[in-house]
């Protein structure tokens, strides 16, 4: 294709200079994947959608077709993820106007009934009865309580809902992290995740599965979680490490090897840091990280 | 099992807040794993996740419109990545991003039964919402020469685009750099800086010192070659 003026279809001549010589010169067709990129302003979004109201049915359908497959385009191709914050829901939540059916619709439901049931409180449960947030595997009384304490902290069961949900805040304590903390209620893992500021973030790691991270900058610290990720490769060790902001070298933050993978583990000191970036080293540990890393998690809030 | 039936069973398990929680993104992750999952199968859900996807974002979004929570909350599970994602692009800073992605949820909750099937896929209406909403935001927060700067500066790090990474979207994202492949480096250039950047055609012209009329075809060219590779009907 070149970058001639010349219609697709053999249509009239360039395009203009604005939208308004467009519309008036029957190119208003080919405004389609404009319109669709919202690469207009304002005025000439309107100044077309007028037109179009206007427009004979065929020109309208074969406008609003274009339209609709830039769109469709555009969603398949530009496909970015991110993890947003875990308390964002809840915010949302919290904000929903009262819609449909009863006084209260704003009041969490289970989610299998597919309805609002007025008044019930019921959090997602697995069918053993455990309470969201809990290990299938049960026992976690540490868990359990956690869960109890923030019940009682966030008022409505949104806590609950979101535990359930988002899956944010279901990460089971009572695993011995990395630095072998004590899991009581004065350990720094239980400061983290009951702190008020708690944010969700997930990262991918390559090789697969996922590290989550729980972040509180109240706390100054983070709790990092693997979900699924495979055991190191022989002779190899996972390493995080903390990449300072002001472009220092990167802080060892320990190391992780298989079992270690399977409990959550604590890094302090986030505040002076970018990001966490994770590495595969020689069993040992490297004193500076070996490129690429295998996930790398922005800290910045 | 169909992929319907194993999202919906990821999409249970999450409920009981597990650690080993599926992402929305891993979904497909479940099929590859399923053993006799047929080839085809599993080939339509990773280059074309529209269908399933689509069929289920579309169910919720009917429920949705009745005023359903649950499902509100489900079809945030499955979406809300992609909708922040771009926020966070587009707007880079975290703070608008996420009063963004919270202002597009609500138009979801509300505006959830006007959503039409024939019209297009959920998936195309919840980011047509959502891009709407952050260039609105950009273009009301920050003259163009600071979105040109950071969004140069965003595509330096490129990227947390996690999907390329998922092997349940591998495919489709292989499908998806094969046909950019075949737009020209300035069609690419017009369309990203408009799609990200947030630019009107206009600034698209004067960031590039290219002639306005030059830049509009770029963007729809660009746009009907992508369509056409893709398969888009």
């Amino acid at each position: 294709m070149t970058e001639t003026n010349s219609g697709r279809n053999g249509r009239s001549g360039s395009f203009g200079d604005t939208v308004a010589v467009d519309l008036a010169s029957g190119r208003a067709v080919d405004l389609a994947e404009l319109y669709a990129l919202d690469a207009l302003t304002d005025e000439e979004r309107q100044a077309i959608e007028q037109y179009m109201s206007a427009a004979p049915a065929a020109e309208r359908t074969e406008f609003f077709d274009r339209v609709r497959q830039a769109r469709e385009t555009l969603a398949r191709t530009f496909r970015i993820e991110e993890q947003p914050p875990a308390d964002l829901f809840d915010r949302i939540v919290a904000q929903l106007p009262v819609q449909g059916s009863g006084p209260d619709a704003g009041t969490p439901a289970p989610p299998a009934s597919g309805h609002i049931a007025g008044g019930q409180f019921a959090p997602r449960q697995p069918a053993s009865g455990q309470p969201a947030g809990a290990q299938p595997a049960g026992g976690d009384e540490l868990a359990q309580a956690r869960q109890r304490r923030e019940e009682r902290r966030r008022p409505g069961g949104t806590r609950r809902w979101l535990a359930g949900v988002a899956a944010a805040a279901a990460i089971a304590l009572g695993g011995v992290g990395v630095g072998s903390y004590v899991a009581d209620q004065n350990d720094p893992m239980n400061q983290v995740v009951r702190a008020g500021d708690l944010r969700e973030a997930s990262v991918d790691v390559a090789g697969g599965g996922t590290a989550t991270l729980l972040i509180s900058s109240s706390e100054d610290a983070a709790v990092v979680k693997m979900n699924g990720v495979p055991a190191p490769p022989a002779g190899k060790v996972y390493q995080m490490w903390l990449i300072p902001k002001d472009g220092s070298a990167p802080v060892s933050q320990g190391l992780m090897d298989e079992e270690a993978l399977s409990k959550p583990a604590v890094v302090e000191g986030i505040s002076s840091a970018a990001a966490l970036g994770i590495t595969v080293e020689p069993a040992g540990g490297s004193q500076s990280p070996t490129l690429p890393t295998v996930a790398a998690a922005p800290l910045g809030a | 099992m169909t992929l319907l039936e194993s999202r919906s069973r990821t999409s249970r398990s999450s409920h009981g807040g597990t650690a080993e929680d599926s992402r929305p993104g891993d979904l497909c992750l479940v099929v590859m794993e399923t053993p006799n999952a047929p080839h085809s199968e599993a080939q339509a859900a990773v280059s074309d996740p529209p269908a399933d996807l689509s069929h289920r974002l579309s169910v919720l979004l009917e429920s949705i419109g009745r005023g359903d929570q649950a499902a509100f909350a489900e079809f945030y599970q499955l979406t809300s990545r992609r909708v922040f994602g771009m926020a966070r692009r587009v707007l880079i800073d975290p703070e608008l991003s996420e009063d963004t992605t919270q202002e597009v949820f609500l138009q979801v909750w509300q505006n959830a039964s006007k959503f039409d099937p024939k019209a297009g896929s959920p998936l195309s209406w919840l980011m047509t919402i959502s891009h709407r909403r952050a260039v609105d935001r950009v273009r009301s927060s920050q003259s163009s020469t600071d979105r040109e700067a950071k969004y140069g500066a965003s595509t330096q790090d490129i990227d947390h685009d996690s999907v390329a990474d998922q092997v349940g979207s591998r495919l489709e994202a292989e499908a998806v750099v094969r046909c950019l492949e075949t737009l020209t480096e300035t069609q690419q250039e017009s369309v990203r800086l408009a799609y990200y950047g947030g630019l009107t055609y206009r600034e698209v012209a004067e960031r590039l010192n290219a002639a306005v009329p030059t830049i509009k075809s770029r963007i729809r060219d660009g746009l009907i070659r992508l369509k056409t590779c893709l398969g888009v009907s």
